[in-house]
C-alpha cells in the first residue's frame, strides 16, 4: 500500500509541468564576489577513490579537480596555462621542458610543494604496482615506460633541478605532452601519501578546496583550503556533494533550493529549463567532449569494401540521430567533438546525401532501386549495440535509415560486457555502435587514438574498426610532433577529412550535458573541461543577508586570505 | 445435462463475462494489427510525429501519440499485443504439457516402486541443462535421449555404464518443490539473463520451462485423486496398459482443472514476458513488446504520459481479463465436479 502511495504520488509530481519562478539573488546589481556559505549539488551516480593516481570513472574527476592543482591546467576558454608552475620553458628542441614552481604553495596539511613532490607524485602515480589506467599518456617522458614496468628504478627523463624547478626530458617533440600533463593522474598529492600508491591515503592536495568528510555512498564535503595559492579564492565556505540522488529528487530539491546546481536533468525536464526565458540565463550545457559513430570492421566483410563503407556515411541523417535525444546529442560529422580543441565547424567532412549513398551501393557492387526495392547488400549485417540507453534507440534509427539504400541490419543489443569485448576483438563485429570520451583536449585523442595502426590489439583494441594506413599512420605521426599551433590545425583538418572519407566509421553524435544553476550562483559557467568547476563561484543568496553580509566584501589580495569569515552552511 | 450446467454457471457470473469481453476485445485488437492506424510500426515518422523536440500526443494522426523515436504508438501496441498473447497462449502451453505429464506421472506412480534411471541418461539431462543457453536444439535433442533412456531402461531392464533406483513421485515432487522455492519472477530473470540473444524462442523456452512447477503441483494432487476411482480399477482389470490409462482415463479427469490453471496461467505468462522485456532480457528491438515499451516510457512521464500508460494500460487489461476468465472457469468447473 505505502509503495502505492510512494508510486502514485511520484507519478503526479512527474507530471506538473510549470516550473518555479527563479528563487532571486541577493545583490543583483553588485557584481564583487561575495565570500561564504557551502554549495549544494548532487549525483545519482557513487564514487569510488579521491586518489588521482586512481581515478574512477563519473563524479570522480570534478571531485579531484578542486581538491589538487597540478603543474598546468585549463583556463575557462580553454587554453593551457600554468597553475602549480609559475611559467614554463621549452626548449627549441621540444623535447625539454623546465617548469619553475610558485614559491609558497601550500599542501592541505600546511607543507610547501617543491620539485621534489612533483617527482614524488609522478613516481608514485605512474609505478608498476599503481592502478593507474592513464600510465601510458607518459611514456613520452625517457625512462617512464620501463619505470612503470618495473624494468628501471626511477624515471630518467624527471630530474629535480632546484627547490622549485623542475625539468622532463621527452623521447622526442610531442605536442600532446602540455593536454596530458593537465590531467589529474599526476597532480602533486601531500608527503603522506607516501611514496607508493596505498588505498587508505586520505586525500590531500594543494587545490582550492580540501576533503572535510567522505561518507562513501551518501556525500562528500570539501571546505576552502585557506593556504589556496591563489589569492583571495575560492569565495565559498565549501562544496558539497551528495551521492546517489535520484534524477527526480534531485529537480524536486533544486526547485526547493536545497540544490544550487544541478546537471542530472530528467529530458522533459530539460527541455523546460531550456526554453523558459526565466531560466536560460542560468543553464547551459558543457563543451561536447564525447563523440559516437557507427564502427565498421575493414578487415571484415562487407566493410573491407571502402564504397560500403562510404555508402553507410552518406546515408546516415545525423540530425534524425539528434532527435532521437535532443537534449543531450548533437549531430557530428567529424572525429573530432564540439568541445575539444581542434574540432573545426567549417569542415564538411562526412555528410548525408542518399543520392551519393546510393551512387556509393552501385560502386561497391550492390546497387539498390528505392523505387522497387530491389538490389542491395543481399545478406543482413549483424550490428552490436548495447539496450537501455540511447543507443538502442539511434541502432534502430540507422536500420532504418541503412534499409533505405538497401542494406539490412539484425541488430545485436547485448550487455555492455558482452558488447565491449565482441567490438574490439579482432574478426568478430564487421559493424557495432562505437564511441569515445575524450581524455584530454586535443584532436589527437580523437584521431591517433582510434585510427592509428598501432592502436590494433587482438583484443581489446583501441582502433575497433582495425583501421591500419600507412599514409594516415604518417600523418598522425607527423602531427602528433608539430609544435607549430596554426600549421598543427591545418594538419588535423587534412587528417580529419582522410579519416571521413575513408569512412572507418561514420560519425554521428557528440554529447554534452545541460546544467542549471540557481540565479544567486554566480561567477559560475560551465568549464571547457572539468564539470562543477567552482573556484571562482560565490553565492548571493537572498535573505540570508547575515552570512554574506558579515563575511563583507571581497577585496582582492592578502588582507582576504588572511580574514576567512565564515558563513555557517545553510539550512537544508 | 452436465455440460449445460457447466456452460451457465460460467455465464452466470458477470465478472468472468467481463473477462471473456477483454480477452476477446484484446485478441481482435492484435489480430487487426497493423490495420488498426495504418502506419508502420516500424517507421520513425520525423516530420509528423514530432513536436517540440518531443514525441506528439494523442492525437486525430497518431491516436496514441508517437513513442521515443517517433513511431505510432498505437500499432505499435497492437504488436505489442500479438507477440504478448503468442507468448502468454504457446508458454502456457509448454508449461501445461510439462506441468500435465509430470503431475499425472507423480501422482499415478505414487507409492509405487521405485524406477531404473541409467546414469547416462543423468549425464545427458546435466548436458542439456548447461547448453540450454548456447543451443536450444542440441539441448532438447540431449534432453529427449535422456528420457528415452530412462524408458529403455525400464523396458530392457538393461543399462550401460549402471543404473540406480528412483521413486518418481518423491523425486519428480522435490524437483517441484525446490523450483517452488524460487520466486517465480526471480527464476524467469535467471533463467531469461543465461541467454546470450534473446528471441522469441527463447522466451518461450525461459517461460515454458519455469512456468510448470505449480501445475504439475495440482495435477498431482487430482490425479492422486483419480487413479483409484473404480472406472480406473476397471481399466487395469481388463488388461489396459499404463500409459493407456493415464491418457484415455485419468488425462480427461484432470483436463478441467488444468485448464483453469492454464488460462490463469495465460496472464502470468504475459506478465512475466512484460517483465522479461522491461528489464530487458526480452525480445529485441526494434519488435514492439508491452513491457519495453513501458521502459521507454518512464524516463519521459513527466512530458509524455501516453508513453507509459499505453503499455500499462493493455498489460493491466490481458492481466485482468485472462484471470477473471480464469477464476470463472475454475468456479464453474470446482462445482460440476462434485
Amino acid at each position: 500500500m505505502r509503495s502505492t502511495v510512494a508510486i502514485a504520488s511520484t507519478l503526479l509530481l512527474g507530471c506538473s509541468s510549470e516550473l518555479p519562478a527563479p528563487l532571486p539573488q541577493g545583490h543583483p546589481d553588485d557584481a564583487t564576489p561575495r565570500r561564504g556559505g557551502v554549495l549544494q549539488t548532487a549525483t545519482f551516480g557513487d564514487i569510488r577513490s579521491l586518489d588521482p593516481a586512481n581515478l574512477g570513472d563519473g563524479l570522480a574527476p570534478q571531485l579531484v579537480q578542486l581538491i589538487y592543482a597540478g603543474l598546468v591546467d585549463y583556463d575557462r576558454d580553454g587554453n593551457i596555462v600554468p597553475d602549480l608552475a609559475e611559467r614554463y620553458e621549452i626548449d627549441p628542441s621540444g623535447t625539454r621542458y623546465r617548469f619553475f614552481l610558485r614559491h609558497g604553495v601550500r599542501f592541505h596539511d600546511g607543507e610547501e610543494l617543491t620539485a621534489e613532490d612533483v617527482r614524488r607524485s609522478f613516481r608514485r602515480s605512474l609505478a608498476r604496482k599503481t592502478p593507474n589506467a592513464a600510465k601510458s599518456f607518459y611514456f613520452t617522458i625517457q625512462g617512464a615506460e620501463d619505470y612503470a614496468n618495473g624494468k628501471a628504478d626511477d624515471i630518467a627523463g624527471l630530474k629535480v633541478e632546484d627547490t622549485y624547478i623542475v625539468s622532463f626530458l621527452l623521447k622526442e617533440p610531442d605536442a600532446t605532452f602540455l593536454p596530458v600533463l593537465s590531467l589529474q593522474a599526476v597532480r602533486p598529492v601531500c608527503r603522506s601519501a607516501g611514496d607508493a600508491f596505498s588505498a587508505d591515503f586520505f586525500p590531500c592536495g594543494t587545490g582550492p578546496f580540501k576533503l572535510q568528510s567522505w561518507r562513501p555512498g551518501e556525500r562528500v564535503s570539501l571546505i576552502r583550503h585557506d593556504g589556496y595559492f591563489r589569492p583571495g579564492l575560492p569565495y565559498l565556505d565549501g562544496v558539497e556533494f551528495t551521492i546517489g540522488v535520484s534524477m527526480l529528487a534531485q529537480r524536486l530539491k533544486f526547485e526547493s533550493g536545497a540544490l544550487d546546481l544541478f546537471r542530472d536533468i530528467l529530458q522533459p525536464d530539460l527541455l523546460r529549463y531550456r526554453k523558459d526565458p526565466r531560466w536560460t540565463p542560468y543553464g547551459a550545457y558543457d563543451p561536447a567532449s564525447q563523440m559516437a559513430g557507427e564502427g565498421m570492421n575493414v578487415e571484415m566483410a562487407p566493410f573491407d569494401n571502402v564504397e560500403l563503407r562510404r555508402a553507410v556515411s552518406s546515408a546516415i541523417d545525423r540530425e534524425q540521430y539528434r532527435l532521437v535525444k535532443p537534449t543531450m546529442l548533437h549531430a557530428l560529422t567529424q572525429p573530432v567533438p564540439q568541445g575539444v580543441r581542434g574540432h573545426n565547424p567549417n569542415l564538411v567532412c562526412q555528410k548525408y546525401d542518399e543520392a551519393a549513398a546510393l551512387e556509393h551501393m552501385r560502386r561497391a557492387g550492390y546497387a539498390y532501386d528505392p523505387v522497387t526495392k530491389t538490389g542491395g547488400y543481399p545478406r543482413a549485417i549483424p550490428y552490436y549495440a548495447y539496450p537501455a540507453g540511447v543507443t538502442e534507440y539511434t541502432s534502430q534509427v540507422l536500420a532504418q535509415q541503412l534499409a533505405r539504400i538497401g542494406i539490412r541490419l539484425d541488430l545485436r543489443l547485448v550487455s555492455y560486457a558482452a558488447w565491449l569485448a565482441i567490438t574490439h576483438r579482432r574478426g568478430q563485429a564487421a559493424f557495432s555502435y562505437q564511441g569515445w570520451k575524450s581524455d584530454y583536449s586535443d584532436p589527437s585523442n580523437f584521431t591517433e587514438t582510434l585510427f592509428h595502426s598501432s592502436a590494433i590489439n587482438d583484443e581489446d583494441t583501441n582502433n575497433p574498426s582495425f583501421y591500419a594506413n600507412p599514409k594516415l599512420d604518417a600523418m598522425l605521426d607527423a602531427a602528433h610532433k608539430e609544435m607549430d599551433g596554426p600549421k598543427r590545425a591545418g594538419m588535423y583538418d587534412t587528417i580529419q577529412q582522410f579519416i571521413c572519407d575513408e569512412a572507418p566509421w561514420a560519425f554521428t553524435y557528440s554529447v554534452s550535458f545541460y546544467n542549471v544553476w540557481q540565479p544567486y550562483v554566480r561567477g559560475y559557467k560551465p568549464h571547457p573541461m572539468w564539470q562543477n568547476e567552482v573556484r571562482e563561484t560565490w553565492l548571493d543568496r537572498p535573505g540570508t543577508g547575515r552570512g554574506a553580509q558579515a563575511s563583507g566584501r571581497m577585496g582582492h589580495g592578502k588582507e582576504a586570505l588572511l580574514s576567512p569569515a565564515r558563513s555557517l552552511p545553510r539550512d537544508p | 445435462m452436465k455440460p449445460a450446467g457447466l456452460r451457465a454457471r460460467f455465464l452466470r457470473q458477470k465478472g468472468t463475462l467481463v473477462g471473456l469481453a477483454l480477452v476477446l476485445a484484446l485478441m481482435a485488437f492484435a489480430a487487426a494489427g497493423p490495420w488498426v492506424s495504418g502506419h508502420d510500426p516500424f517507421a520513425s515518422d520525423f516530420q509528423r510525429g514530432i513536436a517540440g523536440e518531443l514525441p506528439v500526443g494523442p492525437s486525430r494522426e497518431f491516436w496514441l501519440g508517437t513513442d521515443r523515436i517517433y513511431r505510432d504508438q498505437l500499432v505499435r501496441l497492437a504488436y505489442g499485443a500479438r507477440l504478448s498473447l503468442l507468448i502468454g497462449l504457446m508458454a502456457t502451453a509448454i508449461a501445461s504439457v510439462i506441468g500435465g505429464a509430470v503431475g499425472i506421472v507423480a501422482g499415478f506412480f505414487e507409492g509405487g516402486r521405485g524406477l531404473r534411471i541409467p546414469w547416462l541418461s543423468v549425464a545427458a539431462f546435466v548436458a542439456s541443462v548447461a547448453l540450454l543457453p548456447r543451443s536450444i536444439p542440441l539441448s532438447l535433442g540431449l534432453f529427449g535421449a535422456a528420457v528415452i533412456g530412462v524408458l529403455a531402461a525400464q523396458i530392457t531392464g538393461k543399462a550401460p555404464l549402471g543404473a540406480f533406483e528412483l521413486n518418481l513421485d518423491q523425486s519428480l515432487m522435490s524437483f517441484v518443490d525446490v523450483g517452488l522455492s524460487f520466486p517465480f519472477m526471480l527464476l524467469v530473470m535467471a533463467v531469461g539473463a543465461s541467454f546470450e540473444h534473446t528471441s522469441v524462442t527463447t522466451i518461450l523456452v525461459t517461460l515454458g520451462l519455469t512456468g510448470w512447477l505449480g501445475t504439475a503441483r495440482i495435477v498431482r494432487a487430482k490425479t492422486l485423486e483419480v487413479r483409484n476411482r473404480e472406472f480406473v480399477l476397471a481399466a487395469r482389470a481388463l488388461g489396459q496398459s499404463t500409459p493407456r490409462i493415464l491418457v484415455m482415463h485419468v488425462l480427461p479427469n484432470v483436463r478441467g482443472p488444468l485448464l483453469a490453471i492454464a488460462t490463469l496461467s495465460v496472464a502470468q505468462m504475459i506478465l512475466a514476458e512484460s517483465v522479461l522485456s522491461y528489464v530487458g532480457a526480452g525480445v529485441s528491438p526494434p519488435t514492439p513488446t508491452w513491457g519495453h515499451m513501458l521502459f521507454e516510457g518512464q524516463e519521459v512521464f513527466g512530458a509524455a504520459p501516453w508513453l507509459f500508460l499505453g503499455p500499462a494500460g493493455f498489460i493491466l487489461i490481458a492481466v485482468f481479463g485472462f484471470n477473471l476468465l480464469g477464476e470463472g472457469l475454475r468456479h464453474a468447473l470446482d462445482r460440476s465436479d462434485r
